[in-house]
């Protein structure tokens, strides 16, 4: 079966499939993306490509590929993948100041670098109108420039298509990206993945529109989402803090978004979420040795603190999670229409409630 | 000596130098034109010698200021010429209709060269039905001899009435050499001083008397031709078929007649004037023809008249045969095999060129021959503008039209411009359609709107539409494909160039400055600068208000390969200085085949299969890029292409 950029462009592209992971961008000169959409500049007649292959929306096993990442006898949960440890963390020192959360991955990325674990991370930092853009950082300074979120799809593993020489590369990957990573299978030097935990995220033009509509020549400061219940946008400008309610952008978000199937990146190394009853804590879910390990250096260093996950959070993450899983299997449709592995789709329609 | 200064009894001329011979012997004063082919030699060639024979040589902005020019030294006693392809003579018209009424008074001879087939042409277009339209005589030159002799006639016959006549030449004509009787070279001082007598003004109105006055010229040319000896009978006094023929034709006609050894059965009408047709010579030859084959190129435009004539005085000839019936092909250029094959058709005789196993031996080899496609040539920026609005439209993704013009980058209607051009039509109609296809936004269009147009084609036709654009609230893209030459039709100078037809120096009208005092909203950039001229594309895409202009400007490849590399040190606004500026890269191209993905995922050839620069070759054994450096213009683009950076310009100088 034909498996190359024409399949990726009626399967995933005119389906509004595509997350802006921006892997297939990294391989291919006949893909370009312009205000968050990928587009296929020419037509490239392959019938095998790597731009369908690596792509998290082609066709995913999530199972196959965590045993891959994870060893043939891991443990798969149904509701978050693979989890070796459950924690809570929050970094100390200076990140905490400046993150937005606990400052979890800005500690571990830190760490990473500094203890010679890779070489690089690609991390994703917001330009002047906060979009997100890729940088690779290669320094403690980089890398506290890219703090925060910023809620808006932006095509980051682009970027490995410019690293050239070998190295090893972290990067902290939504979990669209963790997968696609994953399919990569290391490819272009990938020796660690961070996830993050990822409900949706917003459409870069159709936002930016919204922005210039809403605020006007404003500088937009920072961008934020209040925990619940209240759940507002807070937009910051020169002019102070204005809230937006959610439900004003939620027509903005990607349409791929509503048929993803990952809420807390199964297939990085370590995924790092926020903790609903914890203001300034993350859920750091461990999946793999190199996660477990970077950890241990990190609180060994004694730049980030451990606790516990209380109970009732990690049970609201796996409802959440699965829920997740729910709502897009019923956005996909008929299995046939699904970019799922179909075991894959039985055993989360099977699960308990 | 430039070869049409020669004093002598004859000389091997191509016919368009044929052509101004016969302008430098009529003793014409001022000559303009547009370049566009087969005419472009004949301004180009008078321009090299008018400063030493004290003419006005110019190319004008378009054939209609061309055409008044030339009047403008016609109203004030002067000769004057007008030279244009088939295409501007429509540009020309609406001058050339209001002339024919007004009259002229020194000689005034409009020069058309045709382009049957539209070989380098959007269309073949027949003169003769505007000569007809505008009641003025017109001429047809059958070979360079022709062409010289008949040019002088046109512009004593145009004294003799007071009307501007036409000479009509075709490629063939134009193009062909042949030997030249030459007559004697005027003295400059005998050429009278121009004056205009305000006392014989020239109005086209009043139109009736003055259509009355036209209709009573074109009568007195009739009589001043009959008899002429540029028309004429050669054949039996009892010929089995008598053909008409006009111009390229007659040579045809004369071959085919010679090929066929059938001087004894046919006999030839050669026609010299074909409006107003010479109707006793016509009438003399056709009263007892048992068949009559017409012979002109374009369309049955003499088959008609002589129709209607014979109908008109009771003349029944056997049968009539051309372009009408059939015998002859209703379009296309035509040529000594059409009129052989016509001729034994109609006589029933059978001949071969050539043995059957000759035809057999070609069909064998033709598969053998690759299949070209016209198209940009090699290191043409053309193609890097072409290359940055194909990605910028998809980029853009709401399907953008693109609204060709004329000029070199017609060519992006293929596969060297990536098939992107939409529409394609006349000089100008480019910025005239995008500004009423931009209006239709306020009905619902939701495609952006992209117009091209080279730098020539600019100051020839874009300026009214772009008046109009602005006026009306369009809103479109411009580019302006600016390589610094009507590269087209030979490098002819123009406005934005800074020097004139006959080489002096002259102000340069700046096509940035232009648009800009007309409001327009303009950038100039280099299409060479890749991401830099699709990142600029894209924004003036999403900007939807007014007329957005950029011009992108490197010189034509061909010309900066010719020049090669800038002199250090040169400035100024000589054509040279201007386009080697932009020309600094003359380092061989080459392909590191190490580097080179070949067909494989990441690249999928895409210099040799969709970039498609013909410099760029792909060699199928060891499945790798590579450069044709006899092809190669070393301008270095593709370089930005390869998705490996397999291809590199060698800083060296030499590769």
């Amino acid at each position: 079966m034909d498996q190359g950029l024409r399949q990726l462009q009626e399967r995933v592209l005119e389906r509004d499939l595509c997350t802006l992971c921006g892997a297939c961008l990294s391989l291919c000169p006949y893909l370009g993306s312009h205000d968050g959409r990928v587009v296929r500049l020419h037509d490239c007649d392959l019938d095998q490509g790597r731009c369908f292959a690596y792509c998290p929306r082609t066709e995913l096993d999530p199972d196959a590929l965590a045993r891959a990442a994870f060893g043939p006898d891991a443990e798969l949960d149904v509701e978050v993948g693979h989890v070796e440890h459950v924690l809570m963390a929050r970094a100390t020192g200076p990140f905490r100041a400046r993150a937005q959360n606990g400052g979890t991955v800005t500690a571990l990325v830190t760490q990473a670098l500094g203890d010679g674990l890779i070489d690089a991370a690609l991390l994703t930092r917001r330009d002047e109108r906060q979009l997100p853009e890729p940088l690779l950082a290669r320094s403690e300074e980089e890398i506290l420039s890219c703090v925060g979120s910023s809620y808006v799809a932006g095509a980051a593993l682009e970027a490995l298509g410019a690293i050239d020489e070998t190295g090893r590369v972290g990067v902290v990957a939504l979990p669209c990206q963790a997968q696609a990573l994953a399919k990569m299978r290391g490819e272009r030097g990938v020796a660690l993945v961070i996830g993050l935990f990822c409900t949706w995220a917003l459409h870069r033009a159709p936002f930016a529109r919204f922005l210039r509509r809403r605020f006007g020549r404003r500088t937009v400061r920072r961008i934020d989402i209040s925990p619940p219940p209240e759940r507002l946008l807070v937009v910051a400008t020169e002019r102070g803090e204005e809230t937006v309610p959610l439900d004003e952008v939620r027509a903005l978000i990607r349409p791929g978004c509503a048929a993803c199937v990952d809420l807390t990146a199964e297939l990085a190394d370590l995924s790092v979420g926020s903790v609903e009853s914890q203001p300034g804590w993350n859920t750091v879910l461990i999946r793999s040795e190199a996660g477990w390990a970077l950890l241990e250096r990190a609180r060994r260093a004694g730049s980030l603190e451990l606790r516990e996950l209380p109970q009732p959070d990690m049970e609201h993450l796996w409802a959440a999670s699965l829920e997740k899983k729910r709502r897009a299997l019923a956005a996909l449709g008929a299995p046939e229409e699904s970019y799922l592995a179909p075991a894959w789709v039985r055993r989360v329609l099977e699960a308990g409630p | 000596m430039n070869p049409l200064l020669v004093d002598a009894p004859r000389a091997l001329l191509m016919g368009n130098e044929a052509i101004a011979r016969g302008v430098i012997e009529a003793g014409a004063a001022v000559c303009a034109g547009y370049p566009g082919n087969p005419s472009s030699e004949i301004i180009g060639t008078l321009a090299q010698v008018a400063g030493e024979l004290g003419m006005h040589v110019e190319w004008s902005t378009n054939e209609k200021v061309a055409m008044e020019v030339a009047a403008a030294a016609s109203f004030a006693g002067l000769r004057g010429m007008a030279a244009m392809k088939q295409n501007g003579l429509n540009v020309a018209a609406d001058f050339l209709f209001n002339l024919s009424l007004s009259g002229s008074k020194g000689g005034l001879v409009v020069v058309v060269a045709e382009d049957p087939s539209g070989l380098s042409s959007t269309n073949e277009q027949d003169t003769r039905a505007f000569a007809k339209m505008g009641d003025l005589p017109l001429f047809e030159p059958a070979t360079p001899a022709d062409a010289r002799r008949i040019t002088l006639r046109a512009f004593e016959l145009s004294e003799e009435i007071g009307l501007p006549c036409i000479v009509r030449s075709v490629t063939r004509v134009s193009h062909a050499r042949g030997p030249v009787e030459l007559g004697p070279l005027p003295r400059p001082e005998d050429r009278p001083t121009p004056a205009f007598d305000r006392s014989r003004p020239f109005y086209s109105f009043p139109a009736l008397a003055n259509h009355r006055a036209l209709k009573r010229k074109l009568a007195r040319a009739r009589s001043l031709l009959e008899g002429s000896p540029l028309g004429s009978y050669q054949g039996p006094d009892r010929p089995e078929l008598v053909v008409v023929a006009a111009g390229a034709a007659w040579a045809y006609t004369r071959e085919a007649i010679a090929l066929l050894d059938l001087d004894r059965q046919v006999g030839v009408i050669k026609l010299g004037a074909t409006w107003p047709l010479p109707d006793g010579l016509l009438c003399r030859h056709l009263q007892d023809a048992p068949r009559v084959l017409f012979a002109e190129e374009v369309d049955p435009f003499v088959e008609a008249e002589v129709k209607a004539l014979c109908a008109q005085r009771g003349l029944r000839p056997g049968a009539f045969h051309g372009r009408d019936d059939g015998t002859l092909p209703a379009v296309g250029e035509l040529g000594v095999d059409l009129l052989v094959g016509a001729i034994c058709r109609l006589l029933d005789v059978s001949y071969r060129s050539r043995p059957e196993s000759y035809d057999q031996r070609v069909a064998a080899l033709e598969r053998l021959i690759p299949a070209r496609q016209v198209g940009l040539c090699a290191g043409c920026p053309h193609r890097a503008t072409y290359w940055a609005l194909k990605n910028a439209l998809a980029l853009d993704g709401r399907d953008g039209v693109v609204l060709g013009d004329i000029g070199c980058y017609s060519l992006g209607f293929g596969p060297s411009g990536y098939n992107l051009l939409d529409t394609l039509h006349a000089m100008g109609s480019g910025p005239g359609l995008a500004g009423g296809m931009a209006r239709l936004g306020s009905l619902g269009l939701t495609q952006p709107v992209v117009t091209l147009v080279g730098d020539s084609t600019f100051y020839h036709a874009a300026l009214p539409a772009l008046i109009n654009g602005r006026y009306n609230d369009a809103s479109f893209v411009m580019l302006v494909l600016d390589n610094s030459a009507t590269a087209m039709t030979g490098f002819q100078p123009h406005p934005g160039i800074g020097v004139d037809a006959m080489g002096r120096p002259a102000p340069v009208v700046e096509i940035a400055d232009v648009c800009r005092a007309l409001g327009l909203k303009v950038t100039v950039g280099d299409p060479f600068n890749m991401e830099g001229t699709i990142e600029a594309i894209l924004e003036l895409l999403e900007d939807d208000e007014g007329i957005k202009v950029l011009v992108l400007r490197r010189l034509c490849g061909l010309l900066a390969a010719k020049r090669g590399p800038p002199a250090r040190g040169g400035k100024g606004r000589s054509p040279a200085a201007r386009g080697s500026g932009a020309t600094k890269v003359t380092a061989a191209v080459r392909v590191d085949t190490e580097r080179c993905l070949g067909a494989a995922c990441g690249c999928n050839r895409l210099c040799t299969r969709v970039f498609r620069c013909p410099g760029l070759t792909w060699d199928a054994v060891t499945g790798k890029a590579g450069v044709d450096e006899a092809v190669c213009n070393r301008c270095g683009y593709c370089v930005q292409i390869c998705p490996a950076g397999a291809i590199v310009q060698a800083e060296d100088g030499d590769g």
